[in-house]
């Protein structure tokens, strides 16, 4: 481990089932405080699988431990109180319900409700103009910024960042990323799950490489950057 | 034209009742995601629990106390029931309604046998309440007020709690999405016991206005509540809360005009036939369904 | 024979006939309760038509399949393909109706009911032969194209769809069959018992009907065999003050059995399982 040092989550030989199919198998993976861990890999390894798993939504079998709590045992409810958030893949948020609906929402786990709403439009300003709005008639990069601001007043201290990229234009993805690293930088841990491997390696601290449901190699994100079956794999050749 | 008015003002009146029984209904199909078929069962039963009171203790702050009381309990009562339905991996919404018809048959069953011997109870004048006002044929009764004046405050008040309260954006929350709702750590199961509650108190406050309104209730007043429940849902678009006040509303004014006009229970039908067009018209609802 | 087992076999075929034309649109999800009204509108017609008429048997058995199809045939153009509560709302609509419309008619005897249609002299027989022929007719379609097309709409009808499968012509012939077995039901009925009363006709009615197919099971038209006679005979040989507790006894049956097991006590799959064990002994 690098960072501080102390175990934050901890997960150890969790699989998951849907149905008959294995989705992951024995994946054993930490995350200390502070970090900024990615997790690559194709469409369908597993990453948005085991971002759930963390959650409980995806049944898991093994062990996966939050500053000592065992998560397996509790609801997702309850997760979510102990201090993990997602941000879910294709920015989901409440689309009849207004901007402002959506972020009180964010606060139900959350203690400084109107301070923190006040701390979100200062991150997002455009959420503010918009706040009356109904959240479905945004743009889709600003349902991202909806999405992220609701994950961030639940009081989390990790968050997990599912495939923030997908379906949005580039500029708006370099925003996004400049978010994450801002979020990072002020004390949130965040495990993200992201197919663009290049632009995640070069903000992230480590990286989890899963492929079919397994972690197929580990290591520092810059170390990921210059490895050879990574730039061939996920890179695209020579970048 | 008196006449005519005389009869839309009573079914104004019968409608809001109509208003508060599918707002109850629908909040806990769109959260706990049921169909309730016993709901109406519960106010019937609230109504004859309102009745024992009043005849054993002639104190009407106590039974309106009980009868909220019993409908709230009796709603809390199903709950664990229809979770452990929707909870057994690869059932449907369909497998609610199948027991929610299943404790309506017990509920009547009980009725029709235990109480009061199974003859239909009736309320006294006192608690009926008289004549208001009188303007030619056009006469407002005590009950009529107490209903258009309680449906409007219990919708508002609903609706007040719907959009401004964080009970109402989790409901909401969870009738839009589930899984996101889900994702989010919003609590499910917390949050439907709630709509049980809600249509628990709005179940007493129906029981009250009903009695006074009709001023008798028997076994099977609630198999035809139920029916009217369930079609001005599905009239309106199942779910839909908004959709369910106008045809509620409407539908209790057709049958006030048509018992007006026709002669005798010929008259029960006249809306049914109503409601049966719209809907083989309209499948899927006049506003539109908020539940698949 | 007793007249009680009479009673009790006659009953039990009858509504196993009932059972049938319930269960074969709940293959695609339809709670079709207008077999409900479509029976007693058969009945009626049928005991019209012996009473006032002197038909026979057979050709009143023969045009109620037809009108008894032939209503239900109209009414699915417009919920051959609705949602499961909008079928549900249309068939209780229609047996309110046609309850109402009865008892306000004097001609079919009103609240006080219709009375004298000639009992047939070998009921049984003839109601087992039609419920053989009912049965093997169902039996075919289950185990047909259609029949494998109807259970994946009934798991997923998007899916079905992506399959070229058309789920409103599936659900508009099961809803025509269902008619029709409904409308020779509604004939069995008049025959059998001699009298008819719109009471009859109702929710209890509904509630029986769903009791025998959930508890039975609706995964299999075999279920509700066993679950009619159980259901309709048990009460008989119980005494008379526990007996009449009868619907209560059927709706804490059909809550437990949703909660337990909410395909019934017979599943499709319980049979293969048979089945299997059978042909590898």
């Amino acid at each position: 481990m690098n960072n501080n040092g102390t175990t934050f989550l901890k997960m150890n030989n969790v699989n998951v089932f849907y149905d008959s199919i294995q989705a992951l198998k024995n994946i054993s993976l930490e995350v200390a405080k502070s970090e900024f861990v990615v997790l690559i890999g194709a469409n369908g390894a597993g990453k948005s699988t085991l971002l759930k798993s963390i959650l409980n939504i995806q049944a898991p079998k093994g062990s996966i431990n939050f500053k000592g709590k065992e998560l397996t045992k509790l609801h997702t409810d309850e997760i979510v109180a102990n201090g993990i958030s997602i941000i879910p893949e294709g920015h989901l948020i409440f689309n009849s319900m207004s901007v402002l609906e959506n972020l009180q929402l964010g606060t139900y786990h959350g203690k400084k409700k109107e301070q923190s709403i006040e701390n979100i439009f200062g991150y997002f300003p455009i959420l503010r103009e918009r706040k009356e709005q109904t959240a479905g008639t945004l743009s889709g990069g600003e349902q991202q910024m909806l999405s992220i601001g609701r994950g961030l007043l639940s009081d989390p201290e990790l968050i997990l960042v599912d495939e923030p990229s997908l379906g949005l234009a580039p500029k708006i993805v370099n925003d996004i990323f400049d978010i994450l690293v801002k979020l990072n930088n002020v004390g949130y841990t965040i495990l993200l799950s992201e197919q663009n491997a290049k632009k995640s390696l070069e903000i992230a601290d480590r990286a989890y490489v899963l492929e079919t449901g397994n972690i197929v190699m580990e290591g520092q994100a810059d170390d990921l950057l210059n490895d050879e079956e990574i730039k061939d794999a996920y890179l695209g050749g020579s970048i | 034209m008196e006449f005519f008015i005389a009869q839309v003002l009573n079914g104004l009146s019968l409608g809001s009742i109509y208003v508060l029984l599918v707002t109850g209904f629908n909040l806990m199909l769109l959260v706990a995601k049921i169909i309730q078929f016993a709901y109406p069962q519960f106010v019937v039963i609230s109504m004859y629990a309102t009745w024992a009171v009043l005849r054993a203790t002639n104190n009407v702050i106590l039974a309106i106390l009980v009868t909220i009381v019993v409908s709230i309990f009796l709603n809390l009562l199903s709950e664990p029931i229809f979770r452990r339905i929707t909870s057994i991996k690869g059932t449907d919404i369909n497998a609610t309604f199948v027991a929610s018809i299943g404790l309506s048959m017990v509920l009547v069953e009980i009725m029709s046998h235990s109480l009061n011997q199974g003859f239909p109870i009736s309320f006294s004048d006192n608690w009926v309440g008289g004549s208001v006002f009188r303007y030619g044929i056009i006469n407002i009764s005590r009950s009529s007020i107490f209903a258009w004046v309680g449906g409007i405050i219990v919708v508002v008040a609903f609706f007040y709690l719907l959009y401004r309260t964080m009970v109402g954006r989790l409901f909401r929350a969870i009738a839009e999405n589930r899984h996101v709702a889900k994702l989010f750590g919003i609590p499910i199961f917390k949050t439907s016991i709630m709509s049980y509650l809600i249509a628990g108190l709005l179940g007493g406050f129906i029981a009250l206005l009903l009695s006074m309104l009709i001023g008798t209730a028997s076994p099977w007043l609630g198999e035809s509540v139920a029916l009217k429940v369930l079609a001005v849902s599905i009239v309106a678009g199942l779910g839909n809360l908004k959709g369910g006040l106008f045809v509620g509303l409407a539908l209790g004014v057709v049958e006030s005009v048509a018992i007006g006009y026709v002669a005798g229970s010929w008259s029960n039908v006249i809306a049914f036939v109503i409601m049966l067009i719209v809907i083989l018209a309209k499948p899927k609802g006049l506003f539109g369904a908020a539940v698949e | 024979m007793s007249s009680t087992l009479m009673y009790f076999l006659g009953f039990s075929m009858t509504y196993i006939l009932m059972a049938w034309s319930i269960y074969l649109p709940y293959r695609v999800k339809h709670l079709h309760f207008l077999a409900v009204a479509t029976m007693a509108v058969t009945s009626y017609m049928g005991g019209i038509l012996s009473v006032n008429f002197g038909w026979s048997f057979l050709p009143t058995l023969l045009l109620s399949i037809v009108i008894g199809a032939l209503i239900s045939y109209l009414i699915s153009h417009t919920i051959g393909n609705a949602p499961t509560f909008t079928v549900v709302i249309v068939g209780i609509t229609f047996v309110f109706i046609i309850k109402t419309a009865i008892e306000n008619t004097d001609y079919l005897g009103g609240t006080i009911g219709l009375f004298g249609i000639p009992v047939l002299d070998h009921p049984l027989i003839i109601l087992f032969a039609f419920l053989l022929v009912i049965g093997y007719f169902l039996y075919r379609i289950d185990h047909s194209r259609i029949g494998r097309a109807a259970s994946v709409i009934f798991t997923d009808e998007n899916l079905a769809k992506s399959m070229g499968i058309k789920p409103k012509q599936i659900g508009m012939l099961f809803q025509t069959i269902s008619g029709g077995i409904a409308g020779s039901a509604g004939v069995f009925y008049a025959f059998f018992v001699g009298s008819l009363f719109p009471d009859f006709f109702t929710f209890h009615l509904i509630g029986t009907l769903m009791t025998i197919l959930f508890i039975g099971g609706y995964t299999t038209m075999w279920g509700v065999i066993p679950a009619a006679l159980i259901l309709r005979g048990v009460p008989m040989i119980l005494p008379s003050s526990i007996a009449s507790w009868r619907l209560l006894i059927y709706g804490v049956l059909l809550v437990a059995i949703i909660a337990t097991k909410p395909k019934g006590l017979i599943t499709k799959k319980m049979l293969w399982e048979l089945l299997k064990k059978r042909s590898g002994s």
